[in-house]
């Protein structure tokens, strides 16, 4: 347990110095100081704020929308806050310490994952927890239903992480995580949308090909689809996305694990 | 020697950096290299820039894998983790977290060796105390000068009270009370009965704190022993004059086949003293101006520019 608590005690001291740690507090202050002090909000015709005009089912769809916009931000921010420091652990220099330490390499790159992971998702729980504590005192509704987004956003973050992780470890440049993670995203997005591209092809070895590399792809963007749904306590809309993007994650994961056993410091 | 007196063994080691499948730009950093040290002494290994020093050590602490051949440390492979379970280490050109305190560091380097927070603050206390850095442990390492950053690195690789202790380069960037004082601290830890393996190219402080050298040379090692039987014990007289005229240079290395003349120096081992007397007779009925005549004993350093210059067999 002392050797966990030293990688996360490095982690932690090593996001408090980074500046986009601000960040995260900055975009929380701003969304305290909108949602505390404005006196009122106008949504589509509903008055949020001060008379109780709106439905309560209105004001927690509302809600749930102003969050599944505001994790997608936070995700968005926590892949460059997290996206530095894998490469910044295995610089030259810095590793060679950690691998002279009575540890296997395994644990030591897991430590490492969980580390980032636990705190990562620590400043998203107390940042939209706040934000969601305010917000609901303001609307005098306090839906509950928040925490399965806020608990999915960190299973989302989950199988992000672990491909920013992926490209970290291999490239070790953050330049490469966050660039790796882009184009992942970006492709899984499109791809889902492929229908669009078969109208264009007449050849079915590329549909095939398509199809391959979508079901290869972890599908972080489909991923995201089920926020509204669960924050309105209606479940999943689309399961498939979760269970590939995460299997999948999991396999990247192992094979950063395994490429990091192997390479020399 | 018993298993159990033998700190580091390295047998038949190799290692080919790059080159990748055509094996193109490959480099042999260690070729066939095998040694021994045993516990509680301090072994020194010596060699000029890119000799494959580092990379040995980086074997030894499981950084780097080897091509071909095996290392062990305390019995344990070193590919295995618990090898370095009673090991500490100061690397060279470390980049410790610039954004941790001193204290900070021994911290978590403490907690990856497996200390708990109360031995990790026992143990830091009295080892910045002997760095002479209890000062500074609460200051940002990004505001350490070079010196500073050795001297806690000596304190991180001190912290879990280690058996064996290697040092890249300790002395690098430390200034010479500093420098004395790690030597002292050296000295100090093979009472405690610890294995030190020092890594330097400073010859004088390998000369003065370790019982027995390796020196490796372009991935080989080339010789391996006490430092007194390195230092090979030829005395020589050094006779440096203002102009040493060819002809009489040709006269002197003619007549006395033991002697070397370098620019405007004669050498002449110290076992033929009458022929100096010779020697300055020549000199000075030639007028040829003697600045001075002096008995210099071979160094390390001599020692070694011979056997790298040389290559010489073991």
């Amino acid at each position: 347990m002392s050797r966990f608590m030293a990688v996360m005690g490095d982690s932690l001291l090593e996001v408090r110095d980074r500046k986009i740690f601000y960040l995260y507090w900055l975009v929380t202050l701003v969304m305290l100081l909108v949602f505390g002090l404005a006196p009122n909000l106008k949504i589509n015709g509903n008055d949020l704020f001060g008379s109780m005009t709106s439905s309560p089912e209105t004001i927690i769809g509302i809600q749930s929308a102003f969050f599944d916009g505001f994790f997608g931000f936070m995700l968005f921010l926590m892949v460059f806050g997290s996206a530095g420091l894998v490469p910044s652990f295995l610089g030259k220099g810095r590793i060679e310490l950690s691998l002279s330490k009575p540890v296997s390499r395994y644990r030591l790159l897991t430590m490492k994952f969980l580390a980032v992971f636990i705190i990562m998702c620590g400043i998203l729980i107390i940042s939209t927890t706040i934000i969601w504590g305010v917000l609901s005192f303001r609307l005098g509704v306090t839906p509950g239903y928040f925490f399965y987004g806020l608990l999915y956003a960190c299973l989302e973050f989950l199988a992000i992480y672990a491909i920013v992780f992926f490209f970290g470890a291999v490239g070790q440049s953050t330049v490469v995580a966050i660039m790796g993670y882009f184009i992942i995203r970006v492709g899984a997005d499109l791809l889902a949308n492929r229908e669009v591209v078969y109208q264009f092809l007449g050849d079915s070895i590329w549909k095939t090909i398509l199809d391959t590399v979508y079901y290869i792809l972890p599908k972080i963007g489909e991923m995201s689809d089920n926020y509204g749904s669960l924050m309105q306590g209606g479940g999943f809309v689309k399961t498939y996305p979760i269970y590939s993007t995460l299997g999948i994650s999991l396999v990247i994961f192992l094979i950063a694990l395994l490429i990091f056993k192997r390479r020399d410091y | 020697m018993t298993e159990a007196a033998i700190a580091i063994r390295v047998e038949h080691l190799s290692k080919t950096f790059g080159g990748g499948l055509r094996r193109r730009g490959e480099v042999q950093a260690l070729v066939d290299v095998s040694l021994e040290v045993s516990a509680g002494e301090i072994f020194g290994l010596l060699g000029p820039n890119g000799a494959g020093k580092t990379t040995l050590v980086k074997i030894l602490l499981g950084s780097l894998h080897s091509s071909t051949g095996t290392a062990s440390i305390n019995s344990h492979d070193c590919g295995n983790w618990r090898a370095r379970q009673k090991a500490g280490f100061l690397p060279e050109n470390h980049r410790f977290p610039s954004y941790l305190t001193g204290q900070q560091l021994l911290n978590v380097y403490g907690g990856l060796a497996g200390m708990s927070r109360s031995a990790i603050r026992a143990r830091s206390n009295e080892l910045l105390e002997q760095v002479e850095m209890t000062r500074w442990r609460k200051t940002k390492i990004r505001k350490y000068s070079k010196g500073m950053m050795q001297r806690l690195g000596l304190a991180q690789a001190l912290l879990n009270d280690p058996d064996l202790v290697f040092l890249d380069e300790p002395t690098d960037g430390v200034d010479p009370v500093g420098r004395r004082e790690i030597r002292e601290i050296l000295k100090g830890l093979k009472k405690q009965g610890k294995t030190i393996f020092l890594n330097s190219h400073l010859l004088a402080e390998v000369e003065a704190v370790c019982d027995r050298v390796a020196i490796l040379d372009k991935g080989k090692l080339i010789k391996t022993g006490p430092v007194g039987a390195l230092i090979e014990t030829k005395p020589y007289y050094w006779i440096e004059t203002y102009h040493l005229p060819e002809h009489i240079a040709g006269m002197i290395t003619s007549g006395f086949d033991q002697a070397i003349i370098e620019e405007n120096v004669i050498k002449l081992p110290l076992e033929n003293p009458r022929k100096i007397n010779v020697i300055i007779d020549i000199l000075r009925k030639y007028e040829v101006d003697i600045i001075s005549v002096k008995p210099l004993s071979v160094s390390l350093e001599d020692s070694f520019m011979q056997l790298i210059k040389g290559g010489a067999a073991p």
